[in-house]
């Protein structure tokens, strides 16, 4: 099938800032595709070009195979759900979602009938003739969402759209905005610097940092399988070993750090021995005991901070001299243990591989 | 009461400002009590208290076209002023970095040069066009007077306004033109209708300019002046006195209605 959005060699500078460079991206129709990068990556001025408002400086975009690149915002078929929404703040809830269809043109009677259907898909039928002024932050946000999917566009992009609100709401608003996404089955471009977001929303992940994009996947082997130490880093937390490889069999390879040696998947890396590299070791494939575990990698160490959590624990773990492993392991497994005297083990299927010029 | 003495600055600031009221009311009153007097000279004690001058002025024949003239004068500069405001303000709001504040200050002038000369520079230049004095060259001057109000006023608005509510209605499918007559006239419209109350009173209070620019027909402020210097009588207090009740009431619905809307 045909992506629904494609760019091609996209370049954009500002001055002498390259904001983003040489982007080639396509976009699968029906999918929830989230960019995700730290400020200035690149990913607002992507959306940005994709809606219309920033010209590409090279490249092109295509929108369900036409070309858009110099088309203005008005005549492209997508649309922006804002950052603090961008309600019209002298139309009601109704006016605000009928406007983008008032505009294509459809009759009244039609307008009337989608508006009470989209405010009936989020709950908000009461609301119908408030002003934006007289909702919450979070019915703010449902408004918002409804005005830009009203038109019916061929990609709704959302930017940054949850970060104006509090920790319990915006969890709320990512499982409703998911279930709207895969209710209506319209191509969701999300934007986003908040990795917990993208991993509980996406179907495919856009990894982007100065510029260009550094990974793209499915969040599952994004988190599993990061090819590099920025995107290791950046999606949930991580330990990195910077190790030297001594011998490879399998698929595996046989590593040397900090005076063990890590037996860890390759993944899609063919190292040899003596090459440089990192080990991606994730706090929650630690376990701790206080007999020798039976997996491939061991080694004793000593609790240094515990921090209770609730529903886990996370420890600092010293081992050897002053190297420290960040772990997170379920409250029962560390009690009774002496602190000073742990063993401390993971399988060498919980670790990857990344070559250490990606690291920076 | 030893509470309210420990707290004399709080007392002092409370002191001046009813003294500030004591002497801004003074006067006002004193003009409307004689203006229920019944005699024709202007006098204390009051003595008997009567209507007979609001009955004579509201027959007055002279002060009814005083007032039909100045009415209409206010309104044509008022239309004028807000379109020609409103527009300047837009132009000034997208301009950037040093234009922005250079075409600006040049907006804002005609509120600072004193009315005696403008008022002197537009004669000049309505003779020198061969413009006759009268409604026409009034309305001329009362705009020039009237537009940085508008500007400024509009202009603040505009510098409140979330820079992607313009984003959004384009998004949505709306040109240049949709979007300024529904998104962003709707948004500055607390600050026009500011702006054109502004303008009515400027115009119907305007002396100088009037003066100047005026052929024979008065407005109120000038035959307010000519009654006055043949003599002060009740009936000028009667005519001020009503228009201090009018213009207070419509500055105080004005002021009511953008508050109104602000809250929204």
């Amino acid at each position: 099938m045909e992506p629904v959005v494609q760019f091609e060699n996209v370049r954009k500078s500002f001055g002498s800032f390259v904001a983003v460079d040489n982007l080639n991206l396509n976009i699968e129709r029906g999918k929830f595709v989230t960019l995700l990068g730290p400020s200035g990556c690149g990913k607002s001025t992507t959306l940005r070009m994709l809606g219309g408002f920033e010209t590409p400086t090279e490249g092109r975009i295509l929108l369900s195979g036409r070309d858009v690149t110099m088309v203005p915002p008005n005549r492209r078929n997508v649309n922006i759900v804002f950052q603090d929404y961008a309600l019209f703040p002298h139309m009601t809830v109704a006016k605000n979602i009928a406007f983008g269809l008032e505009l294509k043109g459809v009759d009244q009677k039609q307008i009337q009938r989608r508006v009470s259907e989209l405010l009936e898909l989020v709950q908000l039928q009461e609301f119908a003739s408030r002003l934006p002024s007289e909702l919450s932050g979070g019915q703010r946000q449902r408004v918002a969402l409804m005005r830009a999917l009203a038109p019916d566009p061929d990609v709704l992009l959302l930017d940054e759209p949850l970060s104006a609100l509090d920790a319990k709401l915006r969890q709320t608003m990512q499982i409703e905005l998911k279930a709207i996404q895969e209710q209506t089955g319209k191509t969701f471009m999300f934007v986003t610097h908040d990795q917990e977001e993208a991993l509980t929303m996406s179907d495919t992940i856009v990894v982007m940092n100065n510029g260009r994009i550094e990974q793209m996947g499915d969040p599952a082997s994004l988190y599993k399988r990061p090819g590099s130490a920025f995107v290791a880093t950046f999606l949930g937390e991580t330990n990195l070993l910077r190790s030297d490889v001594v011998g490879t069999d399998a698929g595996e390879a046989a590593v040397r750090w900090n005076g063990m040696t890590i037996k860890a998947s390759a993944g899609a890396l063919s190292p040899k021995a003596g090459d440089a590299i990192y080990v991606v070791l994730r706090p929650e494939a630690i376990q701790c005991s206080a007999g020798e575990p039976g997996v491939a990698n061991r080694v004793k160490g000593r609790i240094r901070q515990r921090v209770f959590k609730g529903n886990h624990t996370s420890l600092k773990v010293e081992i050897g001299e002053g190297h420290l492993l960040n772990a997170l392991v379920h409250p029962s497994e560390v009690e009774g243990l002496s602190l000073d005297d742990i063993w401390v083990g993971w399988s060498a299927e919980a670790t990857t591989l990344i070559p250490s010029r990606n690291a920076s | 009461m030893r509470a309210m003495f420990h707290d004399w600055p709080g007392l002092a600031l409370k002191s001046f400002y009813w003294l500030f009221v004591l002497y801004l009311f003074l006067p006002l009153s004193l003009m409307v009590a004689v203006s229920f007097k019944d005699a024709s000279f202007i006098s204390f004690p009051l003595g008997n208290l009567t209507i007979d001058w609001y009955a004579k002025v509201i027959q007055d024949k002279q002060f009814l076209d005083a007032c039909l003239y100045t009415i209409m004068i206010a309104a044509a500069t008022t239309a004028i002023a807000t379109v020609i405001g409103v527009w300047i303000a837009m132009l000034i709001g997208s301009l950037r970095g040093a234009t922005q504040y250079v075409a600006f200050a040049i907006a804002c002038l005609p509120a600072v040069v004193p009315g005696m000369i403008s008022a002197i520079s537009l004669r000049i230049f309505i003779t020198t066009i061969d413009l006759p004095t009268g409604t026409v060259a009034i309305i001329l001057g009362h705009v020039v007077h009237a537009v940085p109000f508008v500007v400024v006023m509009v202009l603040t608005r505009l510098r409140s306004m979330p820079g992607n509510l313009v984003d959004a209605a384009r998004d949505l499918g709306a040109d240049s033109t949709v979007t300024f007559f529904r998104v962003t006239l709707p948004y500055l419209g607390p600050a026009i209708f500011g702006g054109m109350i502004f303008c009515l009173l400027l115009s119907s209070d305007d002396f100088v300019r009037t003066f100047f620019l005026g052929g024979y027909r008065p407005t109120l402020p000038m035959l307010i002046f000519a009654r006055v210097q043949s003599g002060m009588s009740p009936e000028i207090n009667v005519m001020a006195t009503l228009v201090l009740v009018v213009t207070a009431v419509v500055g105080l619905y004005a002021e009511y209605l953008t508050r109104r809307s602000r809250i929204r």
